[in-house]
């Protein structure tokens, strides 16, 4: 399955849109200017996530991980590499002494971070989709890209696809890249799919 | 406990339910260890644990019923009550501490604010959200530990990267003023004074310093120990460490107020017993230095103090070196110019034998003549016991003059230049037999072949003759003479104690053999032997050996071939015994090195 050029496009709009809402709320968060920017939007089959992921992240990951449920339900993830992490962590809070891994504080405002991009992605998606989401309190992994996906893959019978939406955070003259992955089942994909089109119809309209 | 377990109570799924609910509540209400507390969809308090009682000092009563923003306005200024408003709609929000510090203003254990982080969550009831909850948690312990880890990591990192620069410092004398950029900045310290203790150990002199005015600096380019807090810490070779200096009005204070300074530590700078200086840091700002800083300042004092001890320790190594090879240059120059005075006496006393021989040979000729024609021509004319005297002056007249001409024979050696060709010594000695009539008639066995070396005939021939002529002289009374001349190929160079140049007294192998291959004669006779104290001797010039006969000669012969041999590049010696014989060998680089002895 794959995702037409339009559908990309709407896709990207509407992340564009709950990115917004994240990077304003980081922004007055941190009394820096954070902008977040999504350059690609790929899908794929979940098992072809972790290769795709390997690829692009050496070692451990830290991974927010948050699940939602609703008529769309599904595993939303960010995950940045271990040092990526570290360094948005001490760019956020201004803490140079932070090392160059993840501590306690460093954790927390990393799964902050991404509590507050995937609310605002999803909670984009729940409002101009119209469709109500709930979530899960979120959760952080630091792990191997592979066993983190493992630990989400078990489950579901059901055919299941990743969105996977890169993602650079700019602040402090410094960016961050990082990837948030949504997955969904064939059922969820579908239903945001034609919801997407109904949204695309509104707007045109 | 077995029986109370084996009582079934009958319970509805429902009622089951419910007392779970109670039971969870009411552990959630009394005894978690975080803060929980729910609002309804007006986001007015409902609920508010025991936990939240006891750490905010608001009773459940004073806030249930009462709007959150009311309870706590500064969540509005904050402009964190609109997470309590999306939970609403169905949102979660994590609060991290780093980020927020707090959510909810509570005093902490310390007497500061309680840092916390929260959790907002919708509160559902079936499908439809009736309010939020929101867990609070207290990280006050959690992020002090944090960040006194941090300080230790930090202050690990500092001490590993000061023990670097330590290890590959070249120069240990300024590891102080290399350190002091890298630790002022971390440790937040404004000055430094290093001091080493002077060589007469009565004074402590200013090594290097970061921070202080040019005028300080040479006020205090030295102190007397005692003297100001560094001479404190030299005298009692202990820490000495005083914060808010500014307001102390102590003495001990004093030179610190004078400074400016609000805090300071000194260390002594000691390896095993000894003193080698202090080092000292301060600050202008902070009112006191704290102790985790301390401890790594002294452990700083302490690698120091291993890289002055390192300095110390060069500088003597280098000096002892210098003075090594000033000694043996010394020495040098001295053997040198000694050596230089020596040939100098030498070339002057060979000269002026030289002239002595030369010139007396005249007058001897005029007085061996004219005792020769006394004799023939005037016998009839003197007396008999005359005639006896003059037989007498006649034979000293011809010894005198024998001896003169080895003298001069003797002074011509150093005087000529030798060149080295082949010579045949089977030919040599033969030549010699054929002028030789004492060695004829079966005295003298050559042993062939004799082999080829490299010499010059005639100073070889002199060699061989005065050799022969020593056989012959120094015959045993009485008993025929029998010399034997034989020769032998030797893989190296004779070594040996040279008590003349070219004389080896001892062949005996002292040390490393030379690859060189020489060929060395034998001349061995059946006479008195020479005893082994006289060896060395014998080569000199002039050396004889007292015997039991006195014996014609003029003690020069053995000097001619130590002196000869040594010209033409070889080398003489002599093993004998007394009453039995002496074996005389001469030494020289063989002409005819047959295949088998390695050159």
């Amino acid at each position: 399955m794959e995702l037409t050029t339009s559908q990309k496009d709407a896709l990207t709009e509407l992340i564009n849109i709950g990115y917004g809402r994240a990077a304003g709320a980081l922004s007055e968060l941190t009394g820096y200017r954070v902008t977040l920017e999504v350059p690609r939007i790929t899908m794929h089959r979940i098992e072809q996530i972790t290769p795709l992921l390997a690829h692009l992240i050496e070692g451990e990951v830290a991974s927010v991980n948050q699940i939602f449920s609703g008529p769309i339900a599904g595993n939303a993830l960010l995950m940045l590499d271990e040092h990526a992490a570290a360094m948005l962590s001490r760019l956020l809070s201004d803490d140079d002494s932070m090392g160059n891994s993840l501590d306690a504080n460093g954790r927390e405002i990393i799964t902050e971070v991404g509590n507050i991009l995937l609310n605002a992605c999803l909670g984009v998606f729940g409002n101009l989709l119209r469709v109500q989401v709930t979530f899960a309190v979120p959760r952080l992994e630091v792990n191997s890209a592979g066993r983190v996906l493992e630990s989400i893959a078990v489950g579901g019978e059901e055919l299941r696809y990743g969105l996977m939406i890169h993602t650079r955070f700019h602040l402090r003259a410094s960016n961050v890249t990082g990837y948030m992955i949504i997955i969904l089942g064939i059922t969820s994909l579908d239903r945001m799919l034609r919801e997407l089109e109904g949204w695309e119809m509104r707007q045109t309209t | 406990m077995k029986e109370s377990a084996s009582i079934v109570v009958p319970f509805s799924p429902a009622a089951e339910n419910a007392v779970t609910r109670d039971v969870l509540a009411g552990w959630l209400q009394e005894l978690a260890p975080s803060g929980i507390f729910t609002t309804d969809a007006d986001l007015v308090i409902r609920s508010w644990n025991q936990w939240l009682v006891a750490h905010s000092g608001l009773a459940a009563e004073a806030v249930i019923g009462r709007p959150l923003r009311e309870v706590f306005p500064d969540l509005i200024e904050r402009r964190l009550d609109e997470h309590f408003v999306r939970a609403l709609h169905g949102e979660i929000s994590v609060l991290s501490t780093a980020l927020h510090k707090y959510l909810l203003p509570f005093r902490g254990e310390a007497g500061g604010r309680m840092l916390q982080t929260a959790r907002i969550a919708p509160l559902p009831d079936g499908h439809r959200i009736v309010g939020t909850i929101t867990i609070i948690e207290d990280v006050t312990q959690r992020v002090g530990h944090a960040v006194i880890l941090r300080r230790q990591h930090a202050h690990d990192r500092l001490l590993s990267e000061a023990l670097e620069l330590l290890l590959a410092s070249e120069e240990p004398m300024t590891i102080a003023a290399q350190l002091f950029p890298r630790i002022a900045g971390p440790l937040k310290l404004d000055m430094f004074f290093n001091y080493v203790l002077a060589p007469d150990g009565r004074r402590l002199e200013l090594n290097s310093a970061a921070g202080i005015t040019a005028e300080v600096r040479k006020a205090t380019a030295t102190l007397e120990l005692g003297e100001g807090f560094c001479g404190q810490v030299a005298v009692h070779r202990a820490p000495l460490v005083e914060a808010r200096t500014h307001l102390d009005q102590r003495p001990v204070a004093e030179p610190a107020r004078r400074l400016g300074l609000r805090a300071y530590a000194g260390f002594p700078l000691v390896i095993g017993d000894r003193l080698l200086g202090t080092l000292s840091f301060g600050t202008y700002e902070r009112e006191e230095i704290d102790p985790d800083e301390i401890d790594v300042l002294a452990k700083l004092a302490q690698y120091v103090a291993i890289a002055l001890d390192r300095a110390d320790r060069d500088r003597t190594l280098r000096e002892a070196r210098q003075r090594l090879s000033a000694h043996a240059e010394e020495l040098e120059t001295r053997i040198a110019e000694r050596t230089a005075k020596l040939h100098e006496t030498i070339l002057q006393l060979e000269s002026f034998s030289y002239t002595i021989a030369h010139d007396l040979r005249a007058p001897i000729r005029s007085l061996t003549g004219f005792t020769e024609i006394l004799l023939h021509d005037h016998a009839a004319d003197v007396p008999e016991d005359a005639q006896a005297l003059l037989r007498r002056l006649s034979r000293a007249s011809h010894r005198l003059d024998a001896l003169t001409r080895d003298l001069l024979k003797f002074s011509r050696l150093s005087r000529q230049d030798v060149k080295l060709a082949p010579v045949e010594l089977t030919e040599l000695v033969e030549d010699i037999v054929a002028v030789t009539p004492a060695l004829q008639g079966g005295v003298l066995t050559i042993e062939p072949p004799l082999g080829v070396v490299f010499a010059q005939r005639t100073l070889l021939q002199q060699c061989i003759s005065n050799l022969f002529d020593n056989a012959l002289k120094f015959a045993k009374p009485g008993v025929r003479p029998s010399i034997l001349i034989r020769s032998e190929l030797r893989p190296t160079a004779a070594r040996g104690v040279t008590v003349l140049p070219g004389v080896l007294v001892r062949d005996a192998a002292l040390g490393e053999a030379s690859a060189d291959a020489r060929r060395r004669i034998w001349i061995e006779d059946n006479g008195i032997g020479i005893p082994p104290q006289a060896h060395e001797k014998i080569f000199g010039i002039f050396e004889r050996i007292p015997g039991p006969v006195p014996i014609e000669g003029t003690g020069i012969g053995l000097a001619i071939v130590a002196r000869a041999a040594e010209q033409m590049g070889g080398a003489c010696g002599v093993e004998s015994t007394p009453d039995e014989g002496s074996r005389f060998w001469l030494e020289f680089a063989p002409a005819d090195k047959p295949a088998g002895v390695s050159s």
